[in-house]
């Protein structure tokens, strides 16, 4: 589904990425785990196609397509999705008008006629109980006051609304209690299919107890360093970054 | 309309002509008596020194383009109108009276002019004085065609009454509108100055005064998608204790659009309290201007008042000025102000593009975003309606480049 070839960014002129190779395949759920800085956020930020990262070697191909000249908007309707490490907010925009956009503006792309508002309405309320969402919070401007945790839910809402076929998870899990991380967790197993691939970029080993990773990637310096099962992060947590890549 | 489009005259000559003209105008026999000589002597003191030149200098004016002077301007036809729209309102008719007979709270309260232009706009022939004894609304719905047209309009409300004006002031050449206010011991009036982009591109002058007595209180609501140049004076006088006023202002400013508020909040007394919330989206070759003033006399203590102005750049080429001045005497205050001028935050528009929304739709979606904080207060959803509208549709057509 996503292969990234030699992929090296920069940022404002600044090499992040350095020759990064990833392969995921359709059904699989990949965890890039890395210290901060080493560039997780840049290879999300690539992938769903944010203005400021100059691709200067290598290439991205998305479902064998390259993308690098895609929009945010188009790399969205081709089924790919970012759950921000940091949403921002949207004043004056309601969770409603905003995902109605956003699922006409899908379905338009793919000469579907727009929902009416039952419809819609009973889509948002089916997601929104699927995360534990209260229904109010719908007619709540995007993130706006919401909680840390609330956003993350906000982000994995949006996410299970839009039905993507490659979802990127940037340290969803951080900031998140114990209840809200089983909430999240449960949501993206839920949403688990022979169909949709995940990368989820996390620091902890703990979100890798409660959604199950078959490849474990570990980046440092815009480079993945080694991959791995499972165990990787098991290796990871018990020794460290430092030991854990000095004995490689 | 022709006239507009051949500049004729300088700045000077156009002053002087239109200072000529007004003079000629004046009937102060629309004044109580008292007030006549005051007025009188304004009047007889306008002149271009007066008009033109100090004028040009005041601060409040230092932003404002003053091209309406440049042309030969004539007398000009004040036409009642139907509104745009049927009025939600269910309140009765204001009840129009003879300011001069009656003793009108009104007429008591009007200010001693503060420049020539006030005395020339109030001493018009076209006066008109309203009172609301319980309950009552004032709709104006008048266009001026075909030269200038002032127009003086006061309203009084009794004490504990309730009302609503709605002010469809609109005009192909110059309207000078002078409209003042006395809202009686816990009276409430609400006021709503909706314009809507509309073909002609006419001048609009409005001095607002509104002088507020004990407990009463005045919110208004001026939102503005027209393509006029529109300069609005608003002088709030708090007079007494527990007196309030909610300024509200939202406006599309489009290219060739002056959107210009100058502002005083006065407070006179203790416990009142005062909040400006005002945004403005401005287009490449629009103008927002907003100067919003809150004075606080010495014993006005445990007051509140607030004042905020975002103006949101649409495009290079759009200009914004805004100027909050305070002036406070008292120091048990609470006053906080703010304003802020940018264009559209690129993090906001990658992120609803990133869920799919196209750039155009997004843009559009934060365009009224920006706008709904001060649209959604307003209580009439009919108003909602009709602004989200016209900012729909013309944020669909480029900016036209300004002239
Ligand atoms: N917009 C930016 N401008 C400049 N430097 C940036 C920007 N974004 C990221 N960086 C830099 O790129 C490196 C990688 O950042 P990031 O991808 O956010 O790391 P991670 O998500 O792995 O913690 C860091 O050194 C960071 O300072
Ligand atoms: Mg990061």
């Amino acid at each position: 589904m996503l292969t990234i070839q030699n992929l090296h960014v920069s940022v404002e002129g600044c090499p992040i990425l350095q020759g990064l190779n990833l392969e995921v395949k359709a059904g699989e759920v990949h965890a890039l785990m890395g210290p901060n800085g080493a560039g997780k956020s840049t290879l999300a930020a690539v992938l769903a196609g944010k203005e400021g990262y100059e691709i200067t070697e290598g290439e991205v191909l998305f479902e064998g397509r390259d993308i690098s000249e895609l929009s945010p908007e188009e790399r969205s309707h081709a089924g790919i999705f970012l759950a921000f490490q940091y949403p921002v907010e949207i004043p004056g925009v309601s969770m409603i008008q905003f995902l109605r956009a956003a699922l006409n503006a899908h379905r338009a792309a793919k000469q579907q006629e727009p929902l009416d508002t039952a419809e819609l309405m009973a889509l948002l309320r089916e997601k929104a109980a699927l995360l534990k969402l209260d229904p109010a919070f719908l007619s709540r401007s995007v993130n706006e006051g919401f909680s840390g945790g609330e956003r993350k839910r906000a982000e994995i809402f949006q996410m299970a609304v839009l039905e993507p076929k490659l979802c990127i998870l940037d340290e969803t899990d951080s900031g998140l209690d114990i209840d809200a991380l089983k909430i999240v967790s449960d949501a993206v197993n839920a949403l688990r299919s022979p169909t949709r691939a995940f990368l989820l970029i996390t620091h902890y080993y703990r979100l890798l107890q409660y959604i199950r990773p078959d490849v474990v990637h570990i980046l440092v310096e815009g480079r993945i360093m080694r991959s791995g099962g499972p165990e990787l992060a098991v290796e990871l947590e018990e020794k460290g970054y430092e030991a854990l890549l000095s004995t490689a | 309309m022709e006239m507009l489009k051949s500049p004729a005259l300088t700045l000077e000559e156009g002053a002087a002509h239109l200072t000529r003209l007004l003079q000629e105008q004046v009937a102060l026999a629309n004044l109580p008596p008292n007030l006549r000589v005051q007025w009188d002597k304004w009047v007889q003191e306008a002149n271009l020194q007066t008009l033109f030149w100090e004028q040009r200098h005041k601060e409040d004016w230092k932003y404002t383009p003053m091209d309406f002077l440049r042309f030969p301007w004539d007398v000009g036809l004040a036409r009642r109108v139907s509104p745009p729209f049927s009025i939600p309102s269910v309140l009765p008719y204001a009840e129009e009276v003879d300011g001069v007979e009656k003793d009108l709270p009104a007429l008591r309260s009007l200010p001693v002019p503060s420049s020539p232009w006030e005395a020339l706009l109030g001493g018009t022939s076209s006066a008109h004085h309203y009172y609301i004894r319980k309950e009552g609304s004032l709709i104006f719905s008048v266009r001026g065609e075909g030269g200038v047209v002032p127009y003086l309009l006061t309203l009084s409300l009794a004490p504990h009454s309730v009302g609503e004006v709605w002010l469809f002031p609109s005009t192909e050449a110059l309207m000078l509108l002078r409209f003042h206010l006395h809202v009686g011991q816990g009276a409430c009036l609400k006021l709503f100055f909706p314009s809507y982009a509309n073909e002609a591109q006419g001048y609009l002058y409005t001095i607002l005064s509104a002088h507020l007595e004990r407990e009463a209180s005045l919110e208004t609501y001026d939102l503005s998608t027209s393509r006029e140049w529109r300069r609005t004076e608003v002088k709030v006088y708090l007079k007494e204790a527990g007196a309030k006023v909610y300024l509200h202002g939202a406006a599309y400013v489009d290219s060739k659009t002056t959107w210009d508020q100058a502002i005083r909040v006065e407070h006179g007394a203790p416990h009142t309290e005062s909040n400006q919330l005002f945004k403005s989206l401005v287009r490449a070759g629009g103008r927002s201007i907003f100067q919003g003033r809150i004075y606080v006399h010495r014993d006005a203590q445990k007051t509140n008042a607030y004042q905020s102005h975002k103006a949101l750049l649409w495009e290079k080429n759009a200009t914004a000025y805004s100027r909050p001045q305070l002036e406070i005497f008292a120091d048990d205050v609470r006053c906080t102000h703010g304003v802020t001028t940018g264009f559209l935050q690129g993090e906001m528009l990658t992120y609803l593009r990133t869920r799919g929304i196209p750039l155009e739709d997004a843009r559009k979606i934060l365009a009224s975003a920006f706008l709904a904080e001060v649209i959604e207060k307003v209580p009439y959803e009919i108003l909602h309606t009709e602004m989200y509208k016209v900012i729909s549709s013309c944020l669909s057509s480029p900016a036209e480049l300004s002239r």
